[in-house]
């Protein structure tokens, strides 16, 4: 008998072909594209595509904050929670709320009797409009957990998914119902006003960069680095990466897995919450259906980084803004269809690298 | 004695949640309304000294305290009499105190002229006066608290004495013994085991269905179509999800190709095709298929939530570049597609009479593939992928090649559906195609039960002619989907009317088989 | 005598841990092949390598003299292996005869459109399918559940209907995973008889792995040793009870321990 070591080639199958062949059409189109917009017939000057570097960035790092919401709770229960989206519409509107209220408060002096104690204390108004949005969007990621989920720990895979979409309907139309179905106009601070910001000359042009913009973008990434080392140094994170490895047996080692499953939830309607706040005081609108554009390019960020992949939800989530920013105008199609466009890269990545950019490998179901 | 107390304390807050949820989304005021309805009361007449509406809706949140009683003195089985009505008592007291707390509070805010109503849109001043028993604030916040205090007591005394005459379980034996007495009627069982038994209900369906258009009128047929194309969808959903257990929340796609196959193709505008109906139907479903295998090839190989979000992606796809400006040469855009052509047969015009032959016969057709793939190899090579991938894969099973079968099937119905929709409204737009279709079809799908036949036509009933009879509920009626979705999950995951099994060993007359092979 | 199945020199990886390192095996025709290991000695990677789950990094998979290399989990069932599970593995609510009958899918033909149209074929083939599921029913002593859901059953009753799925589609090779994890000392004993009976009566080859050494030394022709992925012994019973790199391997206790 004798011991054969012939090395197996890994066969090609006509799925890898398809992808190759797709893979490079669509880059060679991009690089066409490119050859084309930049140096052959250059139809925006250097300005242009700045702005739309930056706000893809800034977009990029709300859909980065809720596809952290995402890629933990996958992590830890391995379901997709339909309803984010929908609890970064909560924060949202918590936010709104703050800023209506204080509107409301008059704090007269001398120089200005109208002033309100929005315009007064905007540092104070925008942090309590934080503190607010992000308990109210926790508190009902937590009971959002224990009544839509919970009972459905054990379930075939299919039923909690299916309760998360039910939980996620639910939600947009109690907002729709308690609030109206009229979008409202978000209303900053007089200092935070939207479109107001320091002025960078570029190359001809000068590129406004916003006020919100800058407190969006600073805070998510505060916000992302502070979460990062929670969940690598702090007991409650190792707690939770034990639960994502293996329920079981963290259980076995004294931890309270419904425990860290609620806190999970609370933290990710948290990342939400503060999402939506942002959202409101950078674009500026709130209304019930909020949450389910980003909620959906948020899911594609987690995916694109490969979901339960801390780092690469954030990558994802940049990765995605500034292709929605900058991919219309690459690729030569209408702005209108930006959003056919994330889906399109969630299909493509999905088909070429099922495990997103960073490539956590998902116990592929073991036979 | 303290779990009691505390589970009695849990209970009032969650009833006080529920209540002041109710209050908020508006239905309070409905509900009142509906009841007021119901029992013909006129508006502003006076029912037991006080305004009708005010009655109506004291019956309501009665019921509210009552429930509540009810509920937390069925937790207390088996407890003595004074606990379970303490119990009670405690939970009604802690619901009153929230209810009439926020009660107060905004009967306040409205004497002293603050719009609520501009941030909780469903808080009309009339709204809040209502929920006060239009008394003052105070006087109104006690009345909540006394009442609700004094309906969950009456609930839990009922419960009580309910319970300990054991009066429901009594009836539920009653109901057995008349219900086994019938069928011990010889002729009656003779007739339900005989062969004949099913054919004979058939024809009574089918008559059913013959003679109902005929004599309900337009409005009700357009509603039966309605239903019926959406049981179409709802059984072609049914093969996807429920069969083959692949979560499809981008059907409406499939829909949406079928119907504006037909508009296109036979509209004057804005192509000028005017092409036959007939040749156009099997287009129709043709293009829709090509679609879905098109589509589904490149995704099957990811995990099952994955294609979820795929699919509900590629849905949106559709109705965006339906409606976008880019495609507006070829979509008619926004606008949708009007005059849409329908069938003729023979030079008859079909008008809501045949339009609802049409569905019928659709459906019967579908449920005709539906039951014969079901019960053949193919069916029992997709429940057992739906069971477990793997191990079908290991029984010699081509998943990709069944994945993708599936999904053929689900487009085709769905195209059908999206045919018969756009030639008898005689438009289709993209509003027409919107993410609520497929959560309404999975829905149906769901709530009637997966894999169930009978389920999907219950579930297309529920989900679709309900809210045309209780038309006052209209804004509620996607908030109560929701909680369904949630609820059946929750309690009942195989939905209503479950899928029952084929029985083989045992089939009707045949006998079963020696033991030629046993040991 | 023919030979079922030949592996040689298969090398199983996953990123830098080899679990299973160029193992030769030859398992006549006929004949109760068993191999034992400790836990995570590779032993069910192997078995996924055999059946198409994975696809060994180098070596070769022979059945029946041909490659069966690189072929899908479906093809490999429909050249004439099966297998069962370590942990039951049935579709739990699909009933006990149509979980034999989706074993049985290899062999039909019917497809969707016959299916729809119910062509005589079709009806005849459905037909001698049910009769085949009862049959193999009653083989494996199961006799009046067929109309139960599988997971309704008990655990015996689940671990013989697994087998019985898998013989549904004729294999010449069976492969067994654990067939008596969890069961009492009678219950093995029974399983022991009736895994002699699917060879006796049915003429086919059985893999088996196992952790009970009562069953492999009572049921095996012929035993392989596995640690660390790597084959440390092969033989008869006997020789393997006395091979004392395999009494090392199981914690350097003699073997009579395990027999206990």
């Amino acid at each position: 008998m004798a011991t054969e070591n012939k090395v197996n080639k890994k066969k090609v199958s006509t799925y890898k072909i398809v992808q190759i062949v797709l893979g490079v059409l669509f880059g060679g189109y991009i690089v066409w594209r490119l050859y084309q917009i930049l140096i052959a017939n250059p139809v925006y000057g250097p300005d242009t595509w700045l702005r739309f570097a930056i706000a893809g960035i800034i977009l990029g790092s709300v859909y980065a904050l809720v596809a952290i919401g995402y890629t933990l709770v996958y992590g830890i229960l391995h379901m997709i929670n339909f309803a984010h989206g929908d609890i970064m519409m909560i924060g949202a509107f918590g936010g709104y709320f703050v800023f209506e209220a204080l509107k409301n408060i008059s704090t007269p002096t001398v120089a200005d009797p109208k002033l309100n104690f929005l315009n007064a204390h905007p540092i104070v108004s925008v942090i309590l409009a934080f503190v607010v949005g992000v308990s109210v969007a926790a508190l009902s990621g937590y009971f959002l957990e224990r009544i839509a989920y919970r009972p459905l720990r054990n379930a075939p895979r299919l039923v909690p998914l299916i309760s998360a979409i039910g939980a996620s309907i639910f939600l947009e139309n109690a907002a729709m119902l308690m609030f109206g179905a009229q979008r409202r106009d978000f209303t900053n601070p007089v200092v935070l006003t939207r479109g107001n910001g320091w002025e960078i000359p570029v190359g001809g042009g000068t590129v406004i960069l916003t006020y919100t913009g800058v407190l969006t973008f600073v805070l998510s990434i505060v916000i992302l680095v502070l979460l990062y080392l929670l969940v690598q140094r702090t007991r409650m994170g190792r707690a939770m990466r034990a639960v994502a490895e293996n329920k079981n047996v963290a259980a076995l080692m004294g931890i309270n897995v419904d425990g860290i499953i609620s806190q999970t939830f609370i933290l990710s309607g948290g990342l939400a919450g503060a999402a939506g706040v942002m959202w409101g005081i950078h674009l500026g609108l709130v209304y019930y259906f909020l949450g389910f554009i980003p909620g959906i390019k948020a899911f594609t960020s987690a995916v694109l980084g490969g979901i339960g992949n801390l780092p690469g939800a954030m990558l994802g989530g940049l990765f995605l803004g500034g292709v929605e920013s900058l991919g219309p105008a690459v690729l030569g199609i209408d702005f209108q269809l930006k959003d056919v466009l994330a889906f399109g890269i969630l299909v493509l990545v999905l088909i070429f690298r099922p495990t997103g950019i960073l490539g956590e490998v998902l116990s592929e179901e073991k036979v | 004695m303290k779990t009691q107390i505390k589970s009695s304390l849990n209970a009032g807050i969650t009833f006080g949640i529920v209540s002041l949820f109710l209050y908020l989304i508006g239905f309070t005021t409905t509900a009142s309304q509906i009841i007021q309805n119901l029992f013909k009361l006129k508006p502003a007449s006076i029912v037991l000294g006080m305004d009708s509406l005010v009655f109506s809706f004291s019956l309501f949140i009665g019921l509210i305290g009552v429930w509540a009683g009810v509920n937390q003195a069925r937790s207390q089985k088996g407890q003595p009499f004074g606990t379970v009505l303490m119990s009670a008592t405690l939970t009604g007291l802690t619901h009153g105190l929230i209810v009439a707390l926020v009660a107060y509070i905004t009967g306040s805010l409205n004497a002293s002229g603050v719009k609520m109503n501009t941030y909780l849109s469903q808080l009309l001043p009339a709204s809040v006066k209502l929920f006060l028993f239009n008394q003052t604030s105070v006087l109104g916040a006690l009345s909540q608290l006394a009442f609700l205090t004094l309906t969950a007591l009456l609930g839990g005394a009922v419960t009580y004495g309910l319970t300990v005459s054991n009066v429901f379980g009594k009836l539920a034996d009653a109901w057995h013994s008349l219900w086994k007495q019938v069928n011990s009627v010889p002729a009656v069982a003779r007739f339900r085991a005989s062969p004949y038994f099913s054919s004979v209900m058939y024809g009574l369906l089918l008559l059913v269905m013959l003679l109902v258009p005929l004599r309900v009128g337009q409005y009700w047929n357009y509603t039966l179509g309605t239903v019926g194309i959406y049981v179409l969808l709802g059984l072609g959903l049914n093969i996807v999800v429920g069969l083959a257990g692949l979560l499809n929340l981008g059907y409406v796609a499939f829909f949406a190709i079928g119907a504006y196959t037909v508009a296109l193709l036979t509209s004057p505008a804005p192509h000028g095709l005017v092409w036959n109906f007939w040749l156009v139907l099997p287009l129709g479903i043709l293009a829709a298929t090509l679609v879905g295998v098109l589509l589904v090839v490149p995704v099957l190989r990811m995990r099952g939530d994955y294609l979820a979000i795929v699919t509900l992606g590629f849905g949106e796809i559709i109705r965006i570049l339906s409606k976008s400006d880019a495609l507006t040469w070829l979509t008619g855009g926004p606008k949708g597609v009007n005059n849409v052509g329908g069938p003729v047969l023979f030079g008859w015009v079909f008008n809501d009479v045949g339009y609802l032959y049409l569905i019928f016969l659709s459906v019967l057709l579908a449920i005709f593939v539906t039951r014969r793939l079901q019960n053949s190899r193919v069916g029992r090579a997709w429940e057992s992928m739906r069971e477990d991938e793997t191990v079908s894969r290991a029984m010699g099973i081509n998943i990709l090649r069944h994945k993708v079968l599936a999904f053929a099937i689900g487009a085709a119905f769905a195209g059908l559906g999206g045919v018969l929709f756009a030639a008898r409204n005689q438009f289709t737009g993209p509003e027409d195609h919107n993410m609520m279709v497929s959560i309404n079809v999975l829905s149906a799908v769901i709530v009637g039960g997966m894999g169930s036949i009978p389920g999907v036509i219950a579930g297309a009933f529920v989900l679709k002619g309900l809210p045309e009879i209780l038309r006052e509920l209209e804004n509620y009626r996607v908030l109560a989907f929701a909680t369904l979705l949630v609820v059946m999950m929750l309690v009942r995951p195989a939905g209503i009317l479950p899928a029952s099994r084929r029985k083989f060993e045992h089939e009707k007359g045949r006998a079963v088989p020696g033991e030629e092979g046993a040991k | 005598m023919k030979i079922a199945l030949e592996t040689r020199g298969v090398v199983k990886q996953f990123g830098g841990l080899v679990a299973v390192n160029s193992v030769d095996l030859v398992v006549p025709e006929n004949s109760i092949f068993s191999v034992i290991g400790p836990n995570g000695a590779g032993k069910t990677t192997f078995y996924n390598c055999i059946t198409g789950f994975y696809t060994p990094e180098k070596g070769d998979v022979l059945f029946f003299g041909e490659s069966i290399l690189g072929l899908s989990p479906d093809q490999i069932t429909y050249r004439g292996i099966a297998r069962t599970y370590q942990n039951i593995r049935l579709f739990s609510t699909m009933s006990a005869i149509e979980n034999i009958m989706v074993g049985e899918h290899s062999r039909l033909n019917a497809n969707w459109a016959e299916a729809i149209i119910r062509t005589p074929r079709m009806v005849k083939e459905e037909k001698a399918a049910v009769e085949e599921a009862r049959r193999l029913l009653n083989f494996v002593g199961l006799t009046g559940l067929g109309d139960q859901a599988a997971r309704n059953l008990p655990y015996g009753a689940q671990r013989r209907l697994e087998i019985a799925r898998a013989l549904a589609s004729r294999p010449k090779l069976l492969l067994l995973d654990e067939p008596t994890a969890g069961m009492n000392p009678n219950e093995t004993a029974e399983m022991v008889d009736f895994v002699h009976r699917l060879r006796d009566e049915l003429g086919i080859a059985i893999l088996l792995i196992e952790h009970d050494m009562r069953m492999v030394m009572g049921v095996s022709d012929r035993i392989a040793v596995l640690d660390y992925g790597e084959k440390i012994a092969e033989g008869s019973p006997s020789e393997i009870q006395n091979n004392p790199r395999v009494i090392e391997a199981y914690l350097g206790k003699p073997m009579s321990e395990y027999e206990a």
